[in-house]
């Protein structure tokens, strides 16, 4: 009765706070981020600036500044460095990366999903006599063979950019199950059934209505091996559940379609918590 | 209950080591924690696996649980046997959603439909590995549970690795079985053999690490520097032993090597030799076999070169092993103009 009704009131209080922090500390973490892009630009427009004083100074001897004219080779060389590593850095962040080897040349192909950098695969071509795959470490259920036999040869570009698009909507994907599995344990009821590629996912979860909890079923089928969101959501309740939960599953079928699992999850989570 | 399911039980238990049967009975889960504690794990193993025998007695074991028990203990030691690995092909370019239920539904048919009397049992593990067990009868005797051959497949690859078993003749039926479940067109074996199923994985899935050149921006783990000797030696062919590192390095990357027992190279090559040994003077080719053994053998290869025992680098035939990933090689003569190796596909 009471205390029943008064432990509930606790334990939802605890998860708004516990969320609550999990919000506050994603926001540090932003807002440290945000820090460092300053300074880091700070740096930059100061070496900018001392670039432009040196450019001067080869010209005449104005401006007021504390460094000497003509830097030492040692500066000109450490800045060379960075900005050489800043250059590498920035190529490596884009996805796809590249060294020449003595036969050829060696891809590193970076994944990331939504702000979080996943794997790393390497891609190791040789150029003669013709442009082959020497050896890699691509998953062996990722068609590097297909995507290769359609495209090394005529345009390597678009075979790069497909097998990134392929390995990126895979690691995407995988973190989307993994981040589910984490993040909801109590509403995952079971295990997640899911494939090498993890394009089928299959789980029942809970949700929860008027002080019900109801079980549905989702399939999840991802029909793009270059998307990460998939082509097919099926949720699907016991014969006998109430009508209003059929509405229910509808609704949950189009956000899963629309958006990232884990977030789903968690919008329809925090909307029941409304509702009640 | 059977007591042919009870023997082979009892046989089971005995071929696990003794400290591990308590884990491997709760893996299995068919025993209650209150039977298994009533169970004295201390005795010796004939007493243990009588009690065993006795306790799955009162649960009325089947044959297909025991066989559960006995994916376990291969799970856990697959290196008692010796593994092959199988690709499969397919000449579609239809996408597959791979469904476990279908695969698994699939091949029991596609089994059943030929040998009536198999035992057929999966289990999945992690990295959507999936283990099968299949015993073999024929078209009279129940199926021998002693001579079985287990399947593991990762789904949505094109490798298989099998352990036949003696029963060889088997084998067709199990490939055809495979390639229809799991929607292929054609299934060869590979010139990989070993014991070290682990290490089969690692050469097909490219576990291990491969040296692969990149700017690496991240910060490569601090090697450990080794402490400074003593001042007084002196480095004699420093830059020689450098560059033998180097290539080393190169051929084999720094990490750990898969493990295999053996290489072998047939050879179908011609002796070449003074003109004036008539006794040789045949043209046909000279065949030999070739074998390396060793407990891990690329570890080996890779600590030749800078004991000093061989040159470095080392011979392509022996350092594309990882690479093409086999150990069964066919060399022919090389002739006329064939660039690369002349090693047989």
């Amino acid at each position: 009765g009471l205390f029943a009704y008064l432990e509930m009131l606790e334990a939802q209080a605890h998860k708004a706070a516990v969320k609550q922090e999990e919000m506050e500390q994603q926001e540090e973490k932003l807002a440290m981020l945000k820090k460092r892009l300053q300074e880091l630009r700070l740096q930059r427009d100061e070496l900018r600036a001392k670039v432009e004083l040196q450019e001067k100074g080869q010209l005449g001897k104005e401006g007021v500044t504390s460094e000497p004219a003509q830097p030492s080779a040692q500066t000109v060389l450490e800045w060379k460095i960075k900005s050489i590593k800043a250059m590498l850095q920035i190529f490596y962040l884009t996805g796809i990366s590249g060294k020449l080897t003595k036969r050829g040349v060696c891809f590193c192909i970076s994944t990331a999903y939504e702000g979080t950098y996943l794997d790393s695969y390497y891609l190791d071509l040789l150029t003669k006599p013709e442009v082959q795959i020497y050896r890699h470490s691509i998953p062996a259920f990722i068609p590097l063979e297909q995507i290769a036999k359609k495209y090394l040869q005529t345009d390597i570009r678009r075979f790069l950019s497909v097998l990134l698009d392929h390995l990126n909507a895979y690691v995407g994907r995988r973190f989307q199950a993994d981040q589910l599995q984490e993040q909801f344990p109590e509403q995952i009821e079971g295990s997640l059934q899911r494939n090498s590629l993890c394009n089928l996912l299959v789980f029942k979860y809970n949700v929860s209505s008027e002080g019900k909890t109801f079980s549905l079923t989702a399939r999840l089928l991802y029909g793009d091996l270059c998307r990460s969101l998939p082509t097919e959501a099926v949720v699907s309740c016991a014969p006998d559940s109430p009508a209003s939960l059929a509405e229910v599953a509808a609704a949950h079928s189009d956000l899963f379609r629309r958006m990232a699992l884990h977030k789903a999850f968690r919008s329809f989570s925090s909307a029941v918590e409304i509702m009640e | 209950m059977d007591e042919t399911v009870a023997e082979y039980i009892r046989r089971t238990v005995l071929k696990i080591p003794r400290d591990e049967i308590k884990m491997m009975l709760q893996k299995w889960g068919f025993l209650s924690e209150a039977q298994l504690q009533t169970i004295n794990f201390h005795q010796i193993k004939d007493n243990i696996s009588l009690e065993v025998v006795q306790l799955c007695e009162e649960n009325c074991a089947s044959i297909k649980q025991a066989a559960v028990l006995d994916i376990i203990y291969n799970h856990i030691y697959p290196n008692k046997r010796m593994w092959s690995v199988y690709q499969m092909r397919k000449t579609g370019e239809e996408m597959e959603f791979f469904d476990l239920a279908d695969f698994k539904r699939k091949f029991k048919k596609c089994l059943r439909s030929a040998l009536n009397n198999v035992t057929i049992n999966f289990r999945e593990y992690e990295d959507n590995e999936i283990w099968i067990r299949v015993a073999w009868g024929t078209s009279y005797t129940k199926p021998n549970q002693y001579k079985t051959s287990y399947v593991v497949y990762h789904s949505q690859t094109s490798y298989v690795f099998i352990s036949a078993s003696v029963l060889r003749s088997n084998l067709p039926l199990l490939c055809q079985a495979l390639i229809f479940a799991s929607n292929y067109h054609d299934i060869r074996e590979m010139e990989l053999r070993s014991h070290c199923l682990n290490s089969l994985k690692d050469f097909v899935f490219k576990r291990y690490s491969q040296n692969f050149q990149t700017y690496c921006p991240r910060p490569l783990q601090e090697r450990s520097v080794a402490p400074e000797t003593d001042l007084r030696i002196i480095q004699e062919n420093r830059s020689e032993k450098e560059r033998i590192q180097r290539l080393n390095r190169e051929v084999f990357g720094d990490g750990p090597l898969p493990k295999l027992e053996f290489a072998q190279y047939k050879l179908e090559t011609a002796f070449k030799s003074d003109p004036k040994m008539s006794v040789l003077a045949k043209k046909e080719p000279f065949r030999c076999l070739i074998r390396f053994s060793s407990p891990h053998l690329l570890e080996s290869l890779r600590s030749l070169p800078p004991a000093g025992m061989a040159d470095a680098p080392l011979s392509p035939l022996l350092t594309c092993i990882p690479q093409k990933a086999r150990n069964y090689f066919k060399i022919r003569e090389k002739k006329g103009f064939i660039p690369g190796s002349f090693v047989s596909p």
